[in-house]
């Protein structure tokens, strides 16, 4: 099944906006999560083209990696 | 301070972007006589500790000086390096694995100035700049992590203790002595960022008391799903606590769950490990990555637990050097150190180094415990 | 004067080996100096606030950084390391403190004129401070602030055409042994293939989209001087097919000892005269050699390629000719279950470019643990949860004895209906046969 470019980001989009009172930060998986019947690669390009557009951001533990809406996030002051 | 551009522009980050090159290609890079007989070596050898010499099938030689390095170097040191460098080796240099720095001349008549020069080059405080070894039956360079120099979980410093350790084994280094190499890593934290869980001798930064919980902040600062999520042995849960009169979200550990890895407080830094009194090092020794005459195998705990003694690690260094000079005195040539220690046993072994065999030192952590216990009636006295 | 008093840090100037902390101060002494101009972009006394704040943690026997989640780059989720010190009122020249990981060159050669360039950068918009290099095999620029991020990348794509390294949950920034560039041992090109498989794969390096993190290592022969198999979840390790090439004169010349064992490596110590039996022959893990005087012969077809024989008397023996590379997988640090070594999965694949049949084994590979693998897991965890037959399934690899150090212990075997002829019976034949 090819995935719709639009309609993909907006889940995306909308499952982050849905979660962003809790929880800011998601692993990759979760969004596969979002697309059962989609190879991870495709969604993958779909987080690409977010963050390339400047909607996410990935976020970084140093050994792992997650992303997030931009500008969301709790962290002291001055950092980021 | 005025900035300066580099001509990137913030507004439109992805105008003339670059990304996605890679490295450079090696070829760029190859001293002129690698290159040409690159794939085409035929023997080598060490003349003397430090210095090697590549022959090729062609007939060409390439000398090889190799000197110890701080992995944490400057600017201003690598600039001298590079002043080396285009004054005795055409203007190429390069670095091993184990943060060691290899000069290569092309004759044998350029290999004597080359290592006058390096040996002349002191620090203020009288050390070595670079120091000549590393080579055959040596201790070679210690692999090693960043420390208190930079890292946010460590339960020691490295270059503090690499320092040490290397000044008390600068003979090892600076010589072939040993029965085999003796490879040393140095990881500041069970993270294990070195190499350490197969190394001949590695010293191992362990916490030994679970984070602080700062209830004040922790639910400015972080989220608590992160947390919680961020133990691998899932001993953080969501809590409440009364603080000041205020009710404040926050976290709950259980503490004999902590296995201090600090990835909570990499997610959290209202979740603070770092503790004087707790932190220190564990020892262990006769791990191995080559496959030449025995299979690779895993480091062993030997030492559970040294105190962090900075500026020195009177200790630390002690130990290590017990370690080694039994090994130097017991094993074949050839033997590494835990094949040493599994030809005379375990048992033989704590004898021989004088270390205690204390009750840290039998593996009580998930399944494969049990394949490390005795299993025979075959031990020795 | 110092800035800061360091009485701690200062005994780490005494003793031979380098000291670090000398290294250092020469260092903010030159940012002081500032010779050659340099329109310093970060506070020009870093140096200095990096001394104190170690000499702080040497007093108080704790570190003061803190980590931050920045990433990278526009774009890369990987490359940088975000770092804050937690005294920054202190110690304001490393408030911020990131490291910017950057992709080494191949073997870790370099030319002046590009390490001078490389420093050139970093000198303006850095700490002056760097790792050659990091554990993975990145050149570490060691603390800059968050400004100078862009800038950097920026001057290092267009001015040095070097890229970032990797760092989170993707593909790390691949390592080799110097391979066939200066050793005899080398069974194939490491340095072609880590170069080839980092550029094909520049999309996994720099956006993260794994399980875990994930590292390839480059091993020219089973030496395994760059640790392949303790360090990486594919280790490539060379490896040969046929007999070890031998020359007896250099044999002899060994047993008169007109040639040095090990290439001199023993040197130091007198062991006494170089014994071939007691040396080589006797220490053969698979007991294939045998000398009588003049002539060594070996076994070729028992011989497990240990290297001993080879490495104790370089001259006289080499590789053999068909040449190839062992894939192994799996390796990990101790966290969380242990440590793991890789687990042999391909026993032999010639490497020749374009190396497509190590890239169709990589990429079954990561589409297998992408869907499989649970967040930051390991690829070797993955296999010990799933089952090592699970990879040689999505890999197309038939199972072999060497896949196994021992067959296994117990007959608990999951056997597939297919295997057994179905599971559907019907139970009113079988109680033809048998009462109730």
């Amino acid at each position: 099944m090819a995935l719709d470019m639009a309609t993909a980001q907006k889940t995306i989009l909308d499952f982050l906006e849905g979660k962003a009172k809790s929880k800011t930060k998601f692993y990759f998986n979760d969004f596969c999560d979002l697309f059962p019947d989609e190879k991870s690669r495709d969604v993958k390009k779909v987080l690409t083209e977010l963050v390339k557009g400047e909607k996410i951001v990935y976020w970084s533990s140093g050994s792992t990696t997650m992303y997030g809406l931009k500008g969301l996030g709790k962290h002291a002051d001055g950092e980021e | 301070m005025a900035f300066i551009s580099s001509g990137y522009n913030p507004d439109k980050p992805m105008e003339g972007r670059i990304s996605d090159i890679g490295p450079r290609h090696y070829t760029d890079f190859l001293p002129p006589v690698i290159a040409k007989n690159y794939g085409k070596w035929a023997y080598h050898e060490i003349l003397e500790p430090g210095v090697l010499m590549h022959k090729a099938e062609s007939g060409d030689e390439v000398y090889t000086v190799r000197v110890g390095s701080t992995r944490l170097i400057t600017v201003g040191l690598i600039q001298e390096i590079c002043d080396i460098a285009d004054k005795h080796c055409g203007g190429h240099v390069r670095w091993t694995t184990r943060n060691n720095i290899e000069f290569m001349v092309d004759s044998k008549a350029k290999v004597a100035p080359l290592k006058a020069d390096l040996a002349a080059r002191k620090f203020a405080g009288g050390s070595a700049k670079f120091p000549i070894g590393g080579t055959g039956a040596s201790v070679p360079n210690i692999v090693h992590t960043q420390g208190w120099v930079h890292c946010h979980t460590p339960a020691t410093d490295a270059s503090g203790p690499v320092k040490v350790i290397m000044d008390e084994l600068f003979h090892e280094f600076q010589t072939m002595e040993l029965p085999a190499p003796l490879r040393l890593a140095l990881a500041c934290c069970l993270n294990m960022c070195g190499a350490c869980h197969c190394s001949d001798l590695a010293v191992v930064g362990i916490h030994r008391k679970p984070p602080q919980i700062d209830h004040e902040v922790l639910e400015n600062i972080c989220e608590i799903p992160l947390a919680v999520s961020a133990c691998p042995t899932a001993a953080i849960r969501p809590s409440k606590t009364e603080f000041e009169g205020k009710e404040k979200k926050t976290v709950a550990i259980k503490e004999d769950r902590c296995m201090f890895c600090g990835n909570c407080y990499t997610m959290c830094a209202a979740l603070p490990l770092a503790d004087s009194e707790g932190d220190g090092c564990a020892i262990m020794v006769g791990g191995k990555v080559s496959n030449r005459i025995s299979n690779p195998k895993f480091s062993k705990v030997v030492v559970a637990y040294v105190p962090n003694e900075p500026p020195r690690w009177p200790t630390l260094v002690k130990t290590v050097r017990q370690i080694v000079d039994a090994y130097k005195k017991g094993a074949n040539k050839y033997e590494r150190l835990g094949d040493w220690a599994e030809r005379i046993g375990w048992e033989r072994f704590f004898d021989v180094t004088g270390l205690q065999f204390t009750k840290h030192l039998i593996d009580d952590f998930r399944d494969p415990a049990y394949y490390t216990w005795r299993q025979t009636t075959n031990f020795k006295w | 004067m110092a800035k800061h008093q360091t009485p701690m840090l200062d005994e780490l100037t005494k003793g031979p080996w380098p000291s670090f902390v000398d290294d250092i101060k020469a260092e903010a002494a030159r940012r002081a100096a500032n010779k050659d101009g340099v329109e310093y972009q970060i506070p020009v006394d870093v140096c200095d606030d990096l001394l104190g704040i170690l000499e702080l943690a040497y007093k108080d026997k704790e570190t003061h950084w803190k980590h931050g989640g920045i990433v990278g780059v526009f774009g890369y989720g990987g490359g940088v390391i975000g770092r804050y010190c937690d005294v920054p009122q202190q110690f304001p020249g490393v408030a911020h403190f990131h490291t910017v990981r950057l992709n080494q060159p191949g073997g870790k050669f370099y030319t002046t004129e590009y390490l001078r360039d490389i420093m050139k950068i970093w000198d303006m918009r850095g700490s002056g401070l760097t790792n050659m290099h990091g554990s993975t095999g990145d050149i570490v620029l060691l603390g800059t602030f968050t400004e100078q991020l862009e800038e950097i990348f920026y001057e290092m794509t267009h001015k040095l055409n070097t890229d970032l390294g990797g760092s989170g949950s993707n593909l790390r920034t691949p390592a080799e042994c110097m391979g066939m560039s200066r050793c005899e041992y080398a069974c194939y090109d490491t340095m072609a293939l880590c170069y080839a498989l980092t550029n094909e794969y520049q999309d996994e390096l720099h956006r993260p989209a794994f399980p875990y993190k994930f590292k390839f290592k480059f091993d020219g022969c089973p030496n395994g001087c760059v640790a392949a198999l303790a360090r990486s979840d594919l280790s490539f390790v060379g490896t040969w097919k046929g007999a070890i090439k031998v020359d007896q004169k250099a044999v002899a010349a060994y047993v008169a000892g007109e040639l040095k064992p090990n290439a001199g490596a023993h040197a130091g110590r007198d062991w006494g005269k170089f014994d071939i039996m007691k040396e080589v022959v006797n220490l053969c893990p698979t007991q294939c050699m045998s000398y009588d005087g003049k002539t060594l012969s070996i076994n070729d077809k028992e011989c497990y390629r240990c290297m001993h024989c080879i490495n104790t008397m370089p001259v006289a023996l080499k590789v053999g000719d068909e040449k190839g590379l062992c894939m192994l997988a799996g390796a990990k640090a101790p966290i969380l279950d242990g440590a793991q070594m890789s687990s042999l999965l391909v026993p032999f694949l010639p490497v020749e470019e374009p190396f497509d049949e190590i890239k169709e084994v990589v990429e079954n590979i990561w589409e297998w643990w992408m869907e499989e693998g649970k967040n930051r897991e390991r690829l070797g965890e993955t296999l010990k949860r799933l089952g090592f037959g699970k990879i040689l399934e999505v890999t197309g690899i038939t199972p072999d004895a060497r896949h196994v150090q021992h067959p296994r212990e117990n007959p608990y075997i999951f056997w597939s209906a297919e295997e057994v002829g179905g599971w559907d019976r019907d139970i009113k034949e079988y109680r033809k046969r048998h009462a109730r």
